[in-house]
């Protein structure tokens, strides 16, 4: 009796590494996607019961800002002076509670005019306290 | 002449383990992804220096529509205080960052009171914005 000899090997790629590769792939990719860093800005505010206490003991720095314009002790400031001005305003204070600057600011003011005027202060030294406007309930007779 | 009989392999296919894992995977990224606040719509406030902040427990968001969000999920302005305090607990000073995620668009209307609750929480504020670059004059 002749054999026949079996030539047909099924040549086929190794396919069961190719899901733990995938599988691989995308915890590096998460890993990297997790500990992306976020830039930003750090801001010292003081909290707000020792706020009142702080404004009241000495005279402060009072910066208004309106929507498109921001002013110093109720003196308007083009908002190209405004760094300069203000780091001048605040020379010379080294106590920190000299350095506070009481930052009011109109309802409509956008958040990215906001964070510019804020910058500036804190980049000229100046201890950021915000004044916002009470709620009042008024009952209508 | 004698032929050997054939032996037949019995293995545990291995081939469904990746895709298992995968579908895993993919189930558990959904359910963080709830948790986290990459899904909501913002745009950051740009300003010429910024530094690089690690993220830790807590973040606020304030969206393109305004809308108010703690850790990813919604929130109101007048329980955002508590809720703050009760997620730093009694972490030390320097570990009690909170991300805040302004529309760079919102008024201070909005967002004021955020960052009075942000504060009177005691959380240390930072600020999420992009770096302005400044283009070189002709």
């Amino acid at each position: 009796m002749k054999l026949r000899r079996n030539n047909n090997f099924l040549i086929e790629p190794a396919s069961a590494a190719t899901g733990d590769i995938a599988f691989n792939l995308i915890v590096f990719f998460l890993v990297c996607a997790s500990t992306q860093p976020d830039s930003g800005r750090k801001q010292i505010l003081p909290r707000s019961e020792n706020q009142q206490k702080q404004t009241e003991q000495t005279e402060n720095l009072e910066v208004s800002i309106d929507r498109n314009s921001v002013s110093v002790n109720t003196e308007k400031i083009p908002l190209t002076d405004f760094p300069s001005r203000i780091k001048r305003k605040l020379q010379g204070k080294a106590k920190p509670e000299d350095r506070i600057v009481v930052v009011k600011s109109t309802k409509d003011v956008p958040y990215h005019h906001w964070i510019a005027i804020t910058g500036a202060i804190e980049e000229g030294g100046g201890v950021i306290t915000l004044q916002l406007e009470e709620e009042r309930n008024i009952q209508v007779p | 002449m004698k032929i050997p009989r054939k032996k037949f392999q019995a293995t545990v296919p291995s081939v469904a383990m990746g895709d298992i894992a995968f579908n895993l995977l993919i189930f558990f990224v959904i359910l963080a992804r709830a948790q986290d606040d990459s899904h909501i719509k913002w745009e950051p406030a740009s300003t010429p220096k910024v530094e690089q902040v690690k993220s830790i427990g807590v973040s606020v968001v304030v969206d393109i529509d305004s809308k108010l969000y703690l850790n990813g999920q919604e929130i109101g302005e007048s329980q955002l205080s508590g809720a703050i305090e009760k997620l730093l607990g009694n972490a030390p000073a320097g570990k009690r960052s909170v991300l805040l995620k302004v529309h760079r668009n919102t008024t201070a209307l909005r967002f004021e009171p955020v960052i009075e609750a942000v504060s009177q929480a005691g959380g240390d504020l930072v600020h999420i914005l992009e770096e302005k670059t400044v283009q070189p004059k002709k």
